[in-house]
């Protein structure tokens, strides 16, 4: 027989994991059950050296079989009575709710460069020669939807305009792009462009010249991406949908213009059958009426396109950006609208809330209400504007559901859900404490709808009423869920213990 | 116990472990492959339910071979039945029953 081993640091280690798992088990099992984890390892670990198998894996292996022990101790901990109902309290307190919102938006926030769209859409200091820029569009009544004018008009308007003091025409798309030889496993965002567009923005490179026609210009992502952020790429080849380009220059690195992505820009002069939206500096003072007629008369002049009156549509860039703040405040009236004729408020109701005796409770319940839709919508907002395809929508500023940006529609169900979702938490709460209702009861029986009511009683777990939700409100009856409150001689009842 | 006690595959087979002999915690845990973390929480919950019973091993005989007394388990009664409706459902629980005590 070997001779009887010193105890080995991990299997010490060990039995301090039991030790430190130890408080959770409750008082009454602890001796027994650490005596029970202990006696394991020693058992394991002396079977192992007698065998002579006590080796580096399977030490390592006891070690991850004691952490098993925090795993045990919380079952034991959360199978306690007392710990459950806890946990159920917290689950129903107005406290807890508010915190899950504060949670989800500060995820939100983490995941996405701590609200980078956001920040950028309401605080950002836009660069001066890019706030009076204009956008135009065309919108399509046949067929609907929101499109690009055909870029061959771009020239015509640079040439004839009297109104314009630049413009240029830009095509977004995702391009295959190859540089040195290595094609993009994914295809970037190349923005085909008139070589006027820099000169309008305002924008110096950082490296390079300014591009001439058939020329590239890269911005710091995209840099990063194709070469490691080397700015020797001057002059290299680049190829864009295997058709080679010369690299003209590199874009300062805050220099961010309809996308967050990495952007290649091709200096090419559009053709019509591009759709091009098209960037404008207007002159101080011109109408959108007068600019549409002098822009509607140069296209039917000059190119034969004849557009109707409204049909083209101008943004400046500060409301382009502030299109989904605008589409986000509709889309919430519209769903208050409908929240508020869907649950019919009862203004008798509101009235004897807002009694002397009641109005501190009722301050109280519409301050919470208030919080978690305010709150819930905040997530809402942040959430779709951050992961949604915001520059598309910055740059369609789309008013046509149809086919407007993907945005508006989160926003439309976003707001409808947590409007919704609100007040039919707020009427399965305690009208008191506002923890939401427990222990749900079935009452009578589906049958008997007619001689009788059939629905579900809640109370609420500290006492303070109960709660009849009938199966099916009828339409006669206004007050279809019931609140009736207790006094504190029904407390005894309900032995919540605090 | 509920007639119609439904166990998953996991605690059916870690019932059906203590059933061929296996006693204690680590010894479940070789035969199963499965983590101490699903282990004990399973056989707390299956005594819980009293499908199997725990007891300490006499004092006396670990103090005489010097080493810590151990606690086994055992399928109770009840146990036994959910063991056999476990086995219905999970057929190949049953071959292993057949394998195991070959």
């Amino acid at each position: 027989m070997p001779e009887e081993p010193k105890q080995p640091r991990l299997v010490s280690v060990s039995q301090a994991l039991v030790r430190a798992a130890a408080p959770l088990v409750p008082r009454a099992h602890r001796d027994d059950w650490q005596r029970e984890w202990n006696a394991e390892i020693w058992h394991r670990w002396q079977f192992l050296f007698h065998t002579g198998e006590w080796n580096r894996r399977e030490q390592w292996l006891l070690l991850r079989s004691a952490l098993g022990a925090f795993a045990d101790a919380a079952w034991l901990l959360a199978s306690q009575e007392a710990v459950r109902s806890r946990i159920s309290e917290f689950a129903r307190s107005p406290f807890t709710c508010l915190s899950a919102f504060a949670l989800i938006l500060f995820s939100i926030a983490a995941a996405s460069s701590g609200l980078h769209a956001t920040r950028q859409m309401l605080f950002s200091q836009m660069p001066s020669k890019m706030g009076d820029l204009t956008f135009i569009w065309l919108h399509q009544y046949i067929g609907g939807g929101d499109k690009g004018l055909p870029g061959d008009v771009v020239p015509a308007w640079a040439q004839s305009s009297k109104l314009l003091n630049g413009v240029a025409g830009i095509e977004v798309k995702h391009r295959a792009v190859a540089f040195r030889g290595r094609t993009l496993p994914e295809k970037p965002l190349v923005l085909t462009a008139s070589p006027t567009l820099f000169n309008l923005l305002g924008v110096k490179p950082a490296a390079g010249k300014l591009p001439a026609e058939n020329e590239v210009v890269l911005d710091k992502r995209a840099l990063l991406m194709l070469a490691n952020s080397k700015t020797n790429v001057i002059g290299s080849e680049i190829k864009i949908d295997g058709e080679p380009y010369r690299i003209a220059a590199v874009l300062p690195g805050g220099f961010e213009f309809l996308s967050r992505q990495p952007t290649v820009y091709l200096m090419e002069t559009l053709t019509y059958a591009q759709k091009a939206f098209v960037v404008a500096r207007v002159k101080p003072g011109v109408s959108d009426d007068r600019l549409s007629k002098e822009l509607s008369r140069i296209a039917a002049e000059i190119t034969a396109y004849y557009y109707l009156q409204g049909q083209m549509r101008f943004s400046t860039w500060r409301g382009a950006l502030l299109t989904p703040l605008i589409s986000f405040s509709i889309a919430t009236l519209l769903a208050s609208l409908i929240a508020w004729m869907a649950f019919r408020p009862r203004l008798r109701q509101i009235r004897i809330a807002f009694e002397p005796e009641h109005r501190r409770t009722a301050a109280r319940r519409v301050l919470f209400f208030l919080s978690k839709t305010g709150l819930g919508l905040a997530c809402v907002f942040v959430g779709c504007l951050e992961w949604s395809r915001s520059e598309s929508s910055v740059l369609l500023a789309s008013r046509d559901p149809g086919s407007g940006p993907f945005l508006l529609w989160l926003y439309v169900l976003g707001t409808m859900g947590v409007l919704f979702w609100a007040v039919a938490d707020q009427r399965a709460r305690c009208r008191v404490c506002l923890r939401l209702m427990a222990f749900p009861v079935r009452i009578g029986c589906p049958g008997c709808l007619l001689l009788d009511w059939s629905g579900t009683e809640l109370f609420c777990s500290e006492g303070h009423g109960l709660l009849h939700v009938p199966l099916m409100a009828p339409s006669w009856d206004e007050e279809a869920d019931r609140w009736i409150s207790l006094d504190d001689s029904w407390k005894g009842l309900f032995a919540h213990e605090k | 116990m509920s007639d119609s006690a439904k166990l998953s595959h996991t605690a059916a087979l870690i019932l059906q472990t203590v059933d061929n002999g296996c006693s204690y915690g680590f010894d479940i845990m070789d035969e199963t492959g499965l983590p101490s973390g699903t282990v004990y929480p399973a056989l707390r919950r299956m005594e819980k339910e009293g499908w199997i019973a725990s007891q300490w091993e006499a004092e006396k005989k670990a103090l005489a071979e010097q080493r810590p007394a151990r606690k086994y388990y055992r399928v109770t009664r009840a146990g036994a039945q959910v063991l056999e409706q476990s086995q219905r459902r999970y057929p190949l629980l049953g071959k292993l029953s057949q394998k195991s005590r070959r």
